[in-house]
């Protein structure tokens, strides 16, 4: 596994994002040495200037905001045997996607750019497993070193990622935090994807589901857990969207306002 | 044993004494609530809490326990991981008490989990009486756990000025003559202790409508009640109720690698029957695939099927599960409501 000729080539893009996630990656790289041991970088914007094209798998860190972007997603679908999607943007949509729930996504556009709006491109935002196949996601805003080291010592096993699928509140549990709903202050970890070791309520921040939902949350209850805790239908329906904004459904609603 | 007598002032001493030779494990505040932690200090202790986010069944299973490492050469070697730490639980309230109990069965009855036994012989555990309600959550009244007279190695009954103490083991009395200082009770304390715990009882309620006993047969006309679609409605399926459960003791096993794939360990973690995956297996089929289903299997599992299986209730009605449910789903309403529509 050691020589060099045996390391799989990996590459790192980025598209709408912080960047924040390829950080938590050169922190990996620092922390967990023996990643260089299994995989060779051949693209890394954020991190080196070489540019291979030769790679096995991407990591796309990044929403999809342009129709022009479509096309460099399409080049690194076709080249790569594996798409892993790395962070809440790339995932979910991430907070980019709350411009899709705006009235008007040219309004928005102005908003955000002014009198020079018409300079920049703008179409509503998309996970990028809603432009090209995504073979796993690592979720969260942003993600955690521990868990992306998981995921690409499973995937190079040939096993599923690992990410978990029940919520928040099973770690936050298990660390016995006070919990936070229960002291009637908002939360969203019964319905959000666990594997952040509740990190936000452990420092006593309610959860904000940056991880993305959990397949089959009961959102009704949920709905109702925190209208419970003395939130408005407007701030529920703030916290549901802040990492969770983007749905399949709205795309042809919000490019009609543009 | 002859009953005996601790000052108030000499607890602090014997947890001292006691963390010499052992880890002492005792509720500690946390924020609002509290914990069971292991003492640094024991001016830290607190033996006047309510009750504990988790159970102390945390100390004898572990929220995520080593079981072995291994190798991956061309011979892979495998190594139990058995390390042991001589541990008192020290201030547990009757309820954990019949937990462990339960737990004890469950591990050994009939397969030895030699990780859970060998911890277990080496864990020593000085309980509480409660000589009032914790909360209005608790229903220890109504499932016989309000006191104990057995499951103990010392128990501890708090009166004005000193504590009395029991020994329920020969290892109890042992560790009492070596780390404490207790002398023998005078009539005038025995007296008092009576006094205590027949003033206790009417402080207690009842919270079922029923005998705890008729569960199991209740349950099993209840199958297809419609109480499990309305809690599957509430149910937010986050494992909540089962995770601070004492007599929850489900667990999976999963293997962690190193990199380079060279060598690895076992570990083993708690698992919910609530969460979604719990029932699913390879194919893709789910045996409890919506959360009534799942609820129902908890509550089945807590009145019918761990006494089916272990001759006791899988309740000892500590109300942890009502306290911690954000969606206010409770067992003991639960069971009233299937109770009170009985035919």
């Amino acid at each position: 596994m050691t020589k060099e000729n045996t390391k799989v080539k990996v590459a790192f893009f980025d598209f709408a994002s912080c960047e924040g996630c390829q950080l938590t990656i050169v922190d990996a790289l620092q922390t967990h040495l023996s990643l260089l041991d299994v995989v060779e970088i051949v693209q890394f914007r954020e991190a080196m200037t070489e540019k291979g094209e030769d790679y096995l798998i991407a990591f796309v860190e990044g929403s999809c905001n342009r129709k022009s972007d479509e096309e460099r997603l399409f080049k690194i679908r076709e080249q790569a045997a594996l798409v892993v999607a790395l962070g809440a943007c790339a995932h979910t949509g991430g907070v980019n996607a709350l411009k899709n729930i705006q009235p008007s996504l040219q309004e928005t556009r102005e908003y955000v750019y002014g009198d020079k709006a018409d300079w920049y491109e703008v179409y509503p935002t998309r996970p990028i497993s809603a432009v090209i196949d995504v073979d796993a996601f690592i979720p969260g805003c942003p993600i955690d070193r521990g868990e992306f080291v998981k995921v690409v010592k499973n995937v190079l096993l040939g096993k599923r990622p690992g990410i978990p699928d029940y919520p928040v509140c099973v770690e936050c549990k298990l660390k016995e935090n006070v919990c936070l709903l229960l002291e009637g202050k908002p939360c969203l970890g019964p319905i959000s994807r666990a594997g952040c070791g509740a990190i936000c309520p452990t420092y006593g921040d309610g959860c904000e589901g940056c991880r993305g939902i959990i397949p089959h949350p009961n959102e009704n209850a949920m709905k109702d857990v925190l209208d419970e805790a003395g939130l408005t239908l407007n701030e529920i329906m703030a916290r549901f969207t802040m990492y969770n904004a983007y749905q399949e459904d709205q795309i042809e609603t919000a490019e009609k306002t543009i | 044993m002859k009953l005996q007598v601790l000052d108030k002032a000499e607890i602090s001493p014997l947890v001292e004494a006691l963390m010499e030779d052992y880890r002492v494990v005792a509720p500690h505040a946390k924020g609002s609530k509290f914990t069971f932690e292991t003492v640094t200090d024991p001016a830290d202790l607190r033996l006047d809490y309510d009750t504990t986010i988790l159970p102390p069944k945390k100390v004898l299973q572990p929220t995520k326990d080593r079981l072995a490492t291994f190798t991956m050469g061309e011979i892979p070697q495998i190594e139990d991981v058995l390390e042991v730490t001589p541990t008192v639980v020290f201030g547990t309230h009757t309820c954990d008490l019949k937990g462990i109990q339960l737990l004890d069965e469950v591990f050994s009855r009939d397969f030895d989990d030699t990780k859970y036994t060998a911890q277990r012989k080496e864990t020593f555990l000085i309980s509480i009486e409660c000589l009032s309600p914790c909360d209005e959550n608790a229903f220890c009244k109504d499932m016989g756990t309000m006191t104990a007279n057995e499951g103990f190695d010392l128990h501890l009954t708090e009166l004005d000025d000193v504590y009395v103490v029991d020994a329920g083991t020969e290892a109890g009395e042992e560790l009492l003559a070596k780390y404490g200082s207790a002398r023998e009770a005078t009539e005038a304390e025995k007296q008092e202790l009576n006094q205590k715990l027949g003033a206790k009882w009417p402080k207690f309620n009842y919270k079922l409508n029923f005998e705890a006993a008729k569960l199991p047969a209740m349950l099993e006309a209840s199958f297809n009640h419609p109480i499990w679609d309305d809690m599957g409605e509430r149910c937010l399926a986050c494992g909540s109720c089962t995770t601070v459960c004492p007599t929850c003791y489900c667990f999976n096993v999963a293997d962690e690698v190193d990199m380079l794939l060279t060598q690895g360990t076992r570990e083993r973690y708690w698992d919910s029957c609530q969460l979604e995956e719990f029932a699913a297996v390879a194919g893709g089929e789910n045996f409890r695939e919506g959360r009534a289903a799942r609820q129902r299997h908890r509550l089945m599992r807590k009145g019918k099927y761990i006494y089916e299986k272990f001759d006791e209730l899988g309740c000892v009605g500590c109300g942890r599960c009502v306290r911690t449910c954000v969606a206010k789903i409770s067992i003991v309403e639960s069971f009233n409501t299937i109770y009170n529509g009985r035919k």
